[in-house]
């Protein structure tokens, strides 16, 4: 059972981890409605975020996970995925 | 800019990172003083190697240099790639995005890859499954990493190639920009940086039987001496900055040198008997090129490989192809000092040519201290003399030979 | 000094057609070599399907000793060549040796054999700190991405400059191109050009499933290389090696070699953009074709035929096209433009050389090669990609392109051995 969900920390963490980007978690908050590209975050950089999420937690995300444009949108849909998986 | 061009191909613009220097001032330092900084291997999972001397690029710490999102993709190679790139690119009057993109061009030569990073990656493929293997491999691992680094940091369209070679590359990717330069390109940025230290990587290059596996770093590479035993390799590089030369006198920036001819032979690998006329034409071929007499060359910086055999070789083909000159000609090898860096290795030597040139110094060769062979190569300390034109040469362990002729700028040094 | 540079000879060793009469009739008859890979077992990972050679490297005259001592994509690269020298009817010993070159690319050059040791040294990814005791006794030379030029140059007996090209999936493209400067502004009067690349192994696949650039479709691998198709979802990586004879234009007519076609230009640009993404504009895409053009004073309204880089990756296709349309403008919609990748998957560096031979063939026949599986329009995919069955055609420029990750974007102009202007 999953009982906890991917934070904006955590996220902030990952985006460090696998795309070399600094942004304080707080900051990703605010602006969690703000395409992914404004804090320097590519393509590659979420995919590397995804493959981590997937095996941190062991079950795959949606196909198109990647595509996801704003912090708040990638959140809810690896959120609804780990819950609905769990 | 105006349209006006000489069609030579000048060097305006030097960056390195090498194992005895950070930028170009220490490494002159260095080569001057014939400083030797080879030494235990000291990296991670390498000491149980029987690879034990080589020359460590210790005193770099990448993200004072470069950005963190371009750290994470890339392996150490590429790290003193675009290191050494902007480096050059500063040095030339060149930094910030270029006005006309297209007109900067980016060559390197690269003999090791990714190897650090890629070692990385198969261990988590290998270790724990295909779904751990990142992103980043399918761009860091591969020969073209450092190029197109270097294009996407800096901004710029130009011509862009790789040439994946053995040593003698490091001379092959130069008279490449200078061509490119020569067609009409403005600015070529140009070299090679390698990172073979890593244990896998260096597993790999054990099969070499030219290779030295003697573990007293002042013992391990002595190139034309009776003690000669095999070469120790190295890490780091440089890159340098060549544009048309009227264009570089149009923006008044100082003509360090000029990139006057090239030419490459190959003759097998590890044949390095029949390297002996495959370099004797490849420095016909370069002075050809540069309408240059064989008189005329003040300075040889030799491939010095450090095997007997090899030695020989470029010490009858300086002979064959320079004729008396041969002879009195000043020879050296500072790479006694820090390794062989494979492509970067050339590079470094028309770095220390150019900067030869302008300082009026021949730097010696480290742990050489007598030679065997007819040579008046360059020992103990520098030597003072008149350098306008340096022939530099290189081979490959793949059986390239290549050679350089590098004349000085007109300006006097800096 | 600008000379002319004559193809006189062609090899090829391509999924589903080994050697240039069996690869043009894979072509022309638009069938599909991609498969799911029986190289090693794929379980696990994202893309399980490939195109691979049935190569039989004794078949072709490689020795034990030398099958031991080459990789895989080095056998192929020996076996092309010597098919491309057979067909020049060229001597090099005979004629000068220092005045031969060999220009070859490759993009992942010696992977292959440098998984499988790794493996065995790093007893299955367990040690960072690895045994050298257990690895093979030709490691270093998959090590050394010289390697492969070396060992051709070797064997045929070239002495001229030696260079091995690597950048990315346009290695090939660009070999031709450093072999076509080499002879053009007179280094050689020969040159050996071509590619080879053997990646259908775990690393590479995973490293293409990290970035989801490979086909997920592997319940229908002869259908899954779907280039400009709306449904595309990727490429389906391949291997393979073709190597050209280029030969100094009056060199090649002195001693009364028949000349197929001549390259009449070549340009590179890299995009500044991504090591792995691609604009939709295909700005530096379009220079590296005007300037190709250029160079041979050709307008662009004489191009008769595009050879594609078509991936089938979402973003390749949209790209490309765009490119095209740019440098060709309306000319673009009359112009037939396909992908052979559709046939014979995506070998990385050597798929560039591969292509160009492909296009030195459809010269040769006044053929066009079809996109196979091509079904559904894309709308923004909106040129003729001649679906499915190849289409008899006057060619006489063909233009053959290409982008590599890393940025690299190139061109290459191939004219027929009449209609070359000047």
């Amino acid at each position: 059972m999953i009982t906890t969900e991917v934070t904006f920390d955590e996220l902030s963490a990952l985006m460090k981890q696998a795309a070399g980007i600094t942004v304080d978690p707080e900051e990703l908050k605010e602006a969690a409605e703000s395409p992914f590209d404004t804090f320097g975050l590519d393509s590659l950089g979420l995919l590397g975020i995804v493959g981590e999420l997937e095996n941190r937690y062991g079950q795959p995300l949606p196909p198109d996970s990647e595509r996801c444009r704003t912090p708040r949108e990638f959140l809810n849909l690896v959120n609804s995925t780990l819950t609905a998986g769990a | 800019m105006s349209n006006r061009r000489s069609g030579r191909a000048a060097v305006t613009g030097i960056g390195v990172i090498a194992p005895n220097g950070m930028r170009t001032d220490a490494y002159w330092k260095s080569v001057r003083e014939g400083l030797t900084v080879l030494d235990l291997i000291g990296r991670e999972g390498c000491d149980h190697l029987p690879l034990r001397v080589a020359g460590e690029v210790r005193s770099f710490d990448p993200a004072d240099l470069i950005e963190d999102r371009f750290l994470v993709q890339t392996d150490r190679f590429s790290h003193f790639a675009m290191a050494a790139a902007a480096l050059a690119l500063d040095d030339a009057g060149l930094g910030g995005e270029p006005a006309e993109p297209f007109s900067v061009g980016v060559v390197t030569a690269a003999g090791s890859g990714g190897g650090e990073f890629g070692q990385r990656e198969l261990q988590k493929l290998w270790g724990k499954g295909s779904k751990f293997v990142g992103p980043y491999q399918s761009i860091a691992w591969f020969y073209a990493a450092s190029t197109g680094q270097i294009s996407i940091r800096s901004g710029l369209k130009g011509p862009c190639g790789v040439v994946a070679s053995d040593e003698a590359g490091g001379l092959d990717c130069l008279a490449h920009a200078s061509r490119a330069v020569r067609r009409g390109t403005d600015v070529m940025v140009v070299g090679a940086a390698e990172a073979p230290l890593a244990p896998y990587s260096m597993v790999c290059q054990l099969g070499y039987p030219e290779l030295s596996t003697v573990d007293d770093p002042d013992r391990a590479y002595r190139p034309f001496t009776e003690q000669a035993c095999g070469f120790v390799p190295a890490e780091g590089g440089a890159l340098l900055v060549v544009e048309d030369e009227a264009r570089a006198r149009e923006r008044g920036v100082p003509v360090r040198a000029v990139v006057a001819g090239h030419a490459a032979t190959f003759t097998g690998a590890s044949r390095w008997a029949e390297s002996r006329e495959g370099l004797a034409r490849a420095i016909r071929g370069a002075l050809d090129e540069a309408g240059c007499a064989p008189e005329e060359i003040d300075v040889v910086f030799a491939d010095a490989m450090g095997v007997p055999e090899a030695d020989r070789a470029e010490a009858l083909a300086i002979a064959d192809a320079l004729g008396a000159h041969g002879t009195r000609v000043p020879v050296t090898a500072p790479k006694t000092g820090i390794g062989r860096a494979y492509c970067a290795a050339p590079v470094l030597d028309t770095v220390a040519a150019v900067l030869a040139m302008e300082h009026g110094q021949v730097p010696p060769t480290p742990n050489v201290f007598d030679t065997c062979h007819d040579l008046d190569l360059v020992t103990s300390r520098a030597r003072p003399a008149e350098l306008r034109t340096a022939l530099v040469l290189s081979r490959g362990l793949m059986g390239s030979n290549a050679a350089l002729v590098v004349r000085r700028g007109d300006d006097s040094a800096r | 000094m600008t000379r002319r540079v004559a193809v006189t000879g062609i090899g090829v060793v391509a999924p589903g057609g080994i050697g240039a009469t069996a690869f043009w009739d894979l072509l022309a008859a638009g069938r599909t070599a991609t498969r799911g890979i029986t190289l090693f077992d794929p379980a696990g990972l994202r893309s399980r399907i490939a195109a691979e050679c049935d190569f039989d490297p004794f078949a072709h005259g490689l020795d034990a000793e030398l099958c031991q001592r080459a990789d895989r994509y080095v056998q192929f690269a020996l076996v092309a060549a010597g098919e491309a020298l057979r067909d020049s009817g060229l001597d090099i010993e005979a004629g000068d040796p220092w005045r031969t070159a060999v220009c070859l690319g490759s993009a992942v050059g010696g992977t292959t054999r440098l998984e499988h040791d790794y493996v065995l040294v790093s007893e299955g990814g367990r040690r960072w700190d690895v045994d050298q005791e257990k690895a093979g006794p030709q490691l270093h030379t998959a090590f050394q991405p010289s390697t492969l030029a070396s060992v051709v140059a070797e064997r045929f007996g070239a002495r001229g400059p030696v260079q091995t090209v690597s950048t990315g999936c346009t290695s090939g493209l660009d070999a031709v191109g450093y072999a076509f400067h080499t002879i053009a502004e007179g280094r050689a009067e020969v040159c050996i050009a071509g590619a080879s690349d053997s990646p259908i192994s775990p690393i590479t696949m995973a490293c293409f499933d990290a970035i989801k650039a490979t086909s997920p479709n592997n319940d229908d691998p002869e259908h899954a290389s779907r280039p400009f198709d709306a449904h595309r979802d990727g490429f389906v990586m391949g291997e393979g090696a073709a190597v050209l004879v280029l030969e100094e234009y009056e060199h090649a007519r002195a001693r009364g070699a028949e000349i197929l076609c001549e390259i009449s230009g070549y340009a590179t640009y890299g995009n500044a953009y991504h090591m792995t993404g691609l604009t939709s504009e295909g700005l530096e895409m379009a220079r590296a074709i005007d300037t190709t053009l250029d160079q041979a004073r050709i307008d662009p309204t004489l191009i008769d035929y595009v050879n594609a880089h078509g991936s089938g990756t979402r973003q390749n296709d949209r790209h490309e096209t765009a490119a095209v349309k740019r440098s060709l403008g309306a000319h673009a919609h009359e112009t037939p433009m396909s992908s052979i990748k559709s046939m014979v998957g995506h070998s990385l560096g050597a798929i560039g050389a591969i292509e160009v031979v492909a296009c030195v063939l459809a010269l040769k026949h006044q053929v066009v090669p079809p996109t196979a599986n091509y079904e559904t329009p894309d709308p923004e995919c909106d040129l003729d990609y001649v679906p499915r069955t190849a289409r008899p055609r006057k060619l006489n420029h063909v233009l053959s392109v290409g982008s590599g990750f890393g940025g690299f974007q190139s061109a290459v102009l191939l004219s027929g051995p009449g209609g070359r202007t000047r």
